[in-house]
């Protein structure tokens, strides 16, 4: 009862630090949403209107045919005004005015006549190896499909052997905002929370407030609890209005179970406090608590999550140690939910994962939390 | 704030408030307190007396069971603060640290609030002692202001009403009128002396001589240790060593003898004289190495200061390197 009582005034204690310093009110939800706007509008794999040059050696009516239903498909644009020549390309990648060059080369028309296989070369600019994949693949397509047109005009698309037919499920229009959003919840709010805590603690160390603390029959694992507990309520305020901000500006969907995403960021949460609890300990003032926390919490959840990079290509060893960021299964379980629509029974494994990080920082936490000055 | 309860907690029986025993506590390679041993007795307010850096805070987070000892013990009302029973003693101990150690973006009255339901008060009587401690203090009218505004008086006032609110039995006071202007200071020790005459343990700690001359007892504490202790008034009575005044003659010339001088303990430089504290047995050899420099020797009454410097020169005399660390 008198625990209780201790852990409130505390938690209350808190709430008028918030209150009265907007900076960390707005750490704890202005933050979130700004680098989920940001990053949602600023980071995209999605690719239009590549810009390819042409470069047509030929001059024939075929070789025209050919490149207007290339560059029709709107998929690559065409950069060039003409007159360009293969040793222009490397000017062109330099100039960053072409991810792509496509050259047809003399003799192609008169190949197509004699009904035999013309060559066309498609030079790529591969220091972005994302851009050149995407500018190959869909070179690739429009390059076929113009070529089909070519040798069997007037029958539409050549009946092949095997017809596939793809649909995407989940995100048929291949938007990167949906897989994004997901993986930026996590890292924004692993951010905040580990950062806000380990500042709140270590306030209290630079402020000299922690030894009238300890002069009180206050224990520890009440101080602990009741510094935690306005940031846990912060933290879920923050979640709700990053998926609000997601569904609302990104048309992200919300498919799955409500209560396994509550479940799911409920635990990720204390995580993340119980991480800036084992920061504040190391770091007893706000810039290197600062500096820690930030990079605790965002460097892993970031590179290590599979928020950015898939977990599958990684080196062995950092596919290792992706085990244990608790980021990973946070956008694991998010992904699965507001995408794929899974429960519980989906999420179970990622559910027991953050549960088990949760408990081992804040065991460690508590452990290791002084009850002394020195 | 009428009277101090006994408390069934604590050993009732423990025939002294505080108890250290050769208190140690190193950081680092550096030591802090080197074997430190005091006693405060029921009701006694023993003053820490001595120069910033002497070790004065250290022992008294070390009293209070923030800091623990490298070595020595430590026993409140009875009860070792860093034991299985820590918890008892914080019950009934108050603090005031040296530093500001409030929360400066709460109100006077928040922080009141706040440090009352951390010691369980009922709101009956946590409002009774506000007030009460509001009337001490005169802090009432600051009941909005945040602490952070306060004047420095102020703020240590708002300090001890938060020490204050649980009615402590022993209270642990670091520097308390560092700097608070003189009318509060002596507000502060009549405040003091009022808790002390209903029973409370107080150990403060000062740089300032002045000060120590009101407490029941000091403590000169130098470089970690204890060098003299006793009730002001003895002490100066007890005082063996003759001071001069030296009036007359050119500063510096009379500085230059001084350095070196036989039997010389200490000199200080008051006002346009120059004071100097000698060893009993050597005051002929003294006079005589002072000589030709034109400057008349008067005797002076000693003070707590002189005292100070005298124990300090001896203590270095008797343990050149243990004293130069």
């Amino acid at each position: 009862m008198k625990s209780l009582r201790r852990i409130l005034a505390i938690a209350h204690k808190e709430v008028l630090h918030v209150l009265r310093d907007p900076r960390s009110l707005y750490l704890a939800l202005g933050m979130p949403v700004v680098l989920l706007v940001l990053f949602g509008f600023g980071v995209s794999f999605d690719m239009d209107h590549l810009p390819v040059a042409l470069v047509d050696e030929d001059r024939t009516a075929s070789s025209r045919r050919f490149a207007a239903h290339v560059f029709g498909s709107g998929e690559l644009e065409r950069v060039d005004a003409g007159g360009v020549t293969a040793s222009d390309a490397v000017r062109l990648f330099e100039q960053r005015r072409a991810v792509g060059v496509l050259v047809i080369p003399a003799g192609f028309g008169a190949s197509l006549a004699r009904g035999r296989t013309a060559a066309v070369q498609l030079l790529l600019d591969g220091v972005d190896p994302n851009t050149a994949t995407q500018t190959l693949g869909k070179a690739d397509a429009v390059v076929r499909a113009a070529g089909a047109m070519l040798t069997s005009p007037g029958r539409g698309l050549p009946r092949l052997p095997v017809d596939v037919r793809v649909r995407t499920w989940f995100n048929p229009a291949g938007r990167s905002a949906l897989y994004l959003i997901p993986g930026l919840t996590a890292y924004v709010l692993a951010l905040a929370s580990v950062l806000l805590t380990s500042l709140t603690l270590a306030r209290e160390w630079e402020r000299g407030s922690m030894q009238q603390l300890f002069a009180t029959p206050v224990g520890r694992m009440e101080i602990i609890l009741g510094k935690l507990l306005p940031y846990l309520g912060l933290g879920t305020t923050a979640v709700l209005l990053v998926l609000t901000a997601g569904a609302w500006v990104f048309d992200v969907p919300m498919r799955g179970d409500a209560l396994a995403l509550t479940a799911c960021s409920t635990l990720f949460l204390l995580g993340m406090l119980g991480q800036g609890l084992l920061v504040s300990i190391v770091a007893k003032n706000q810039m290197v608590a600062t500096q820690m926390a930030t990079i605790t919490s965002m460097l892993p959840s970031m590179l290590l999550s599979g928020f950015l990079f898939p977990i599958e290509n990684m080196p062995a060893p950092l596919q290792v140690i992706s085990n244990v960021v608790p980021a990973r299964y946070f956008i694991h379980a998010l992904r699965g939910i507001m995408l794929r629509g899974n429960g519980f029974a989906e999420v179970a494994r990622d559910l027991v994962a953050l549960g088990l990080f949760a408990s081992v920082v804040f065991a460690l936490g508590v452990a290791r939390f002084p009850r002394t000055l020195a | 704030m009428n009277g101090v309860h006994e408390d069934e907690g604590v050993a009732p029986k423990a025939a002294s408030a505080v108890v250290a025993r050769g208190l140690r506590r190193d950081f680092g390679s550096v030591p802090a307190v080197r074997g430190l041993s005091l006693e405060v007795a029921r009701g006694e307010l023993l003053g820490l007396v001595g120069p910033d850096g002497a070790g004065k805070t250290t022992t008294m987070r070390m009293l209070a069971g923030l800091v623990r000892p490298t070595a020595g013990t430590v026993e409140v009302l009875g009860v070792d603060p860093f034991g299985h029973d820590g918890g008892r003693v914080r019950e009934v101990l108050g603090l005031v640290p040296q530093e500001n150690s409030l929360y400066g973006d709460l109100s006077v009255g928040e922080n009141l609030t706040f440090f009352g339901e951390l010691f369980g008060l009922s709101r009956a009587v946590f409002a009774e002692r506000r007030a009460r401690l509001f009337e001490i203090t005169r802090l009432g009218p600051f009941v909005d202001r945040r602490a952070s505004a306060l004047s420095g008086g102020m703020y240590k006032k708002l300090a001890l009403a938060c020490a204050l609110l649980h009615q402590p039995r022993v209270l642990l006071l670091d520097e308390p009128t560092n700097g608070v202007d003189p009318v509060s200071r002596r507000e502060l020790w009549q405040l003091l002396y009022e808790l002390v005459s209903r029973g409370m343990s107080i150990v403060l700690s000062t740089p300032s001589m002045d000060e120590a001359v009101r407490c029941h007892r000091v403590a000169l504490v130098h470089e970690g240790r204890i060098l003299l202790q006793g009730a002001p008034q003895a002490l100066l009575s007890g005082f063996d060593c003759p001071v001069w005044e030296l009036r007359g003659g050119v500063r510096d010339a009379v500085f230059a003898r001084l350095e070196g001088a036989p039997g010389v303990l200490a000199s200080s430089p008051a006002g346009a004289r120059v004071r100097v504290v000698v060893e009993p047995d050597a005051q002929a050899a003294a006079a005589a190495h002072l000589s030709g420099l034109g400057v008349e020797l008067v005797p002076a009454r000693p003070d707590f200061e002189d005292l100070f410097l005298a124990a300090l020169a001896r203590a270095q005399r008797a343990d050149p390197v243990e004293g130069s660390r």
